[in-house]
């Protein structure tokens, strides 16, 4: 198969912290970067020539992006939300609730309805700073520092449904939900991904498993790398990850299988989606950071977000449609 | 893949067609399929040369009119050059290839195609004179700036949490002007001769207007306050690193520093120490050293900080929360980020460049006022 993807025109000058697409719209991606600014994209289809990709709008911002949301409608106007004491890390979007999620490094989540007057609904301190949260359904999963997990029903925040210990032992680095709603994958600075069932149940916990991978051994020296991002694809529940090594990796699960490894990219990739139709990744690359700052100051190539057009590698091979 | 950075920008490829490919392997498996194949019989063969041979033989051609290498580009289809996998490629056409590579990526010109500089020869001679006080005075101005660093780290573990703003809301010091670090005391008290910032180790014997090379670890000229004191709080202000942000929720008691520093800092904070410029009555125990030998007292811990916060403006740990070590490894492994407290992220946002303050923090506005001009500049892009 040849690889179908092209890189976005006019993409941030700093490092890319996330790229997310619309949740309805399979055309439409939301970059967010530390250079303070929030591009939306309309990603058109290059091949075909009827319509390129277009930066549609920018928002700027007085702080550098560490998340950008699922957006809610469209940018029609910004308002300050609200905020946190310290930076906000990360936030989600719950249809369900219409709330708006954020988890912060003041170590606290926050949810806010963006359609009132005073929008901060209600505050909830966690036991560490908040380094992911994402949300399936009304099960909200929260990555902490300290390796410690929460998972909550959002519709009862007062208390954490399940308080768990990551089975990686080393930081958490990210964070996705299965779409189906059974469980979540989670990846360490120290290239391993654990799959992980919401099910408290022993049966259900006994699927649970983690694998190394964005590794590499050169003269006998394992090399590894963080794994920056997870996304789990809208349709067939594999999921790609994407380390500092500058791959990106489909895998299946299910079978505990890879089933693709991308030709890598020149810089780490910070962050991955997929679009709602699952015809689409998104691949943002750009330096993470790793090396602190001597590392930014090394010569490589400018930030870029990657649109490829995936195919049946994402698909598991017993899938039934 | 490739072992050699040099070799991870320029992949494999091959030299008939041109093409680039993953490893070394698959090319050899494309050269085989493409260019090795026998026109006349399945065969494949590893070389041109086996290939030549085994048409001459096999199939009885002259060696004058032997097919062409098939699939080639022009000019490349003949037997002369014995090509196996990346080997055997004439220097003219590799240089050549990087060349246009190099292009083709928009890398600086010679970034592939030469090797690396040598690293330029040191002369291994004594220095002269001058020559060593330029160097000491080179070392002065970078440990002046390292020292924000360790001294801030380790003299203010009840105030680190107010530290990296600071230090990074100072303006730039001149390279040969070292910034008093955040914690020391405050430039008037330092003996004439010495600069403020002075690195936290033993200073160098003889330098000038030091009086007299003290032992590490201990005692000093009478007229200096009392090791690993603060300033009396009374005696003049602290400096701004001292102070917490309006916002911050206090000092971070869990920080892991070994127990007797922690026990003086408390105690000199508890009660108010003796006035500066008097004579300790303890004799050893409390006599004091000048100033920025305040930290010498516990230099194993300043390195360990530094290692575990390489940076000035350093993320601290908030209440409670626990210090995580990684684990070891089983066998040789280099871990790429190797911070077990903080993401890269949380490092990132305290680099000066990402700060953002609330314009209520009265040591925000320098800050600002740098993002200001970089955000200009980012727009002047657009």
């Amino acid at each position: 198969m040849t690889d179908t993807q092209f890189s976005l025109p006019s993409p941030p000058f700093d490092s890319i912290s996330k790229v997310q697409y619309s949740p309805t719209n399979p055309n439409q991606l939301l970059v967010s970067s530390w250079d303070t600014t929030v591009k939306l994209y309309d990603v058109g289809d290059e091949a075909s020539g009827s319509k390129t990709s277009e930066q549609k709008c920018k928002f700027d911002h007085r702080a550098a992006i560490q998340r950008s949301a699922t957006w809610i409608s469209g940018p029609k106007k910004t308002n300050i939300v609200g905020s946190h004491s310290d930076a906000v890390s990360s936030l989600v979007y719950s249809k369900e609730l219409n709330a708006l999620i954020s988890g912060s490094w003041d170590r606290t989540i926050r949810l806010f309805d963006p359609r009132t007057p005073t929008p901060e609904q209600s505050s909830y301190e966690t036991p560490e700073r908040i380094y992911h949260i994402d949300l399936v359904n009304n099960t909200l999963v929260v990555a902490m520092a300290s390796r410690l997990f929460h998972i909550y029903d959002i519709r009862n925040m007062q208390e954490p449904k399940q308080r768990r210990e990551s089975s990686l032992k080393y930081m958490t680095r990210s964070l996705a939900c299965m779409v189906n709603g059974e469980g979540y994958a989670t990846a360490s600075v120290e290239g391993r991904i654990a799959v992980e069932y919401f099910d408290p149940s022993p049966e259900a916990q006994e699927k649970k498993y983690a694998f190394k991978c964005h590794r590499q051994t050169i003269d006998g020296v394992d090399h590894v790398w963080p794994v920056n991002a997870l996304a789990f694809h809208p349709i067939f529940n594999t999921f790609a990850s994407a380390g500092s090594d500058g791959t990106v990796s489909v895998w299946d699960h299910k079978i505990k299988k890879r089933l693709r490894q991308y030709s890598k990219f020149n810089n780490p990739v910070s962050s991955i989606a997929f679009n709602c139709d699952g015809t689409k990744l998104a691949i943002a690359t750009c330096y993470t950071w790793d090396e602190g700052e001597q590392g930014a100051r090394t010569e490589r190539e400018r930030p870029q977000v990657w649109v490829k057009t995936v195919g049946a590698e994402v698909k598991p091979k017993d899938w039934q449609a | 893949m490739a072992k050699k950075k040099n070799k991870q920008v320029i992949r494999p490829w091959c030299w008939y067609c041109e093409r680039e490919f993953e490893d070394e392997k698959v090319l050899m498996q494309h050269q085989k399929a493409k260019h090795f194949k026998c026109s006349m019989c399945p065969r494949r063969l590893n070389t041109a040369g086996g290939l030549a041979v085994h048409i001459q033989q096999v199939h009885k051609l002259e060696p004058d009119n032997l097919p062409r290498i098939e699939n080639a580009l022009p000019g490349r289809d003949g037997y002369e050059v014995e090509i196996f996998g990346m080997e055997g490629i004439p220097a003219p056409d590799v240089a050549d290839y990087k060349r246009r590579k190099e292009i083709e990526l928009g890398l600086a010109a010679g970034s592939i195609s030469q090797p690396p500089a040598k690293r330029p020869k040191t002369e291994n001679r004594p220095m002269s004179e001058d020559e060593l006080k330029a160097a000491l005075a080179a070392h002065k101005a970078l440990m002046g700036g390292a020292n924000d660093n360790s001294s801030a780290a380790a003299t203010e573990q009840g105030a680190v949490y107010g530290a990296p703003p600071q230090a990074y809301a100072a303006p730039p010091a001149p390279p040969a002007m070292p910034i008093p670090p955040p914690g020391m005391m405050p430039p008037p008290f330092f003996p004439p001769g010495m600069a403020p910032g002075q690195p936290p180790f033993p200073p160098f014997p003889g330098m000038p207007g030091f009086p007299g090379p003290p032992p590490p670890g201990m005692q000093l000229p009478p007229g200096f306050p009392p090791p690993g004191m603060m300033p009396p709080p009374g005696a003049f202000p602290p400096p701004p690193g001292m102070m917490f942000p309006p916002g911050a929720p206090g000092p971070p008691p869990n920080m892991p520093p070994p127990p007797t520093f922690v026990r003086q800092q408390q105690g000199s904070s508890a009660s108010p120490p003796p006035p500066m410029n008097a004579v300790s009555p303890n004799g050893l125990a409390t006599s004091p050293p000048p100033p920025s030998m305040s930290v010498t007292p516990t230099p194993t811990h300043a390195s360990t900080l530094e290692q575990s916060q390489p940076q000035p403006s350093e993320p601290t740990l908030p209440n409670n929360a626990p210090k995580q070590t990684n684990p070891p490894f089983k066998k040789p492994t280099e871990l790429k980020y190797q911070d077990a407290n903080f993401s890269p992220a949380k490092v990132r946002a305290f680099c000066s460049k990402y700060r953002f303050k609330v314009a209520s923090d009265p040591t925000a506005s320098q800050n600002d006022e740098s993002r200001g001009k970089k955000r200009a500049r980012a727009e002047d892009f657009l």
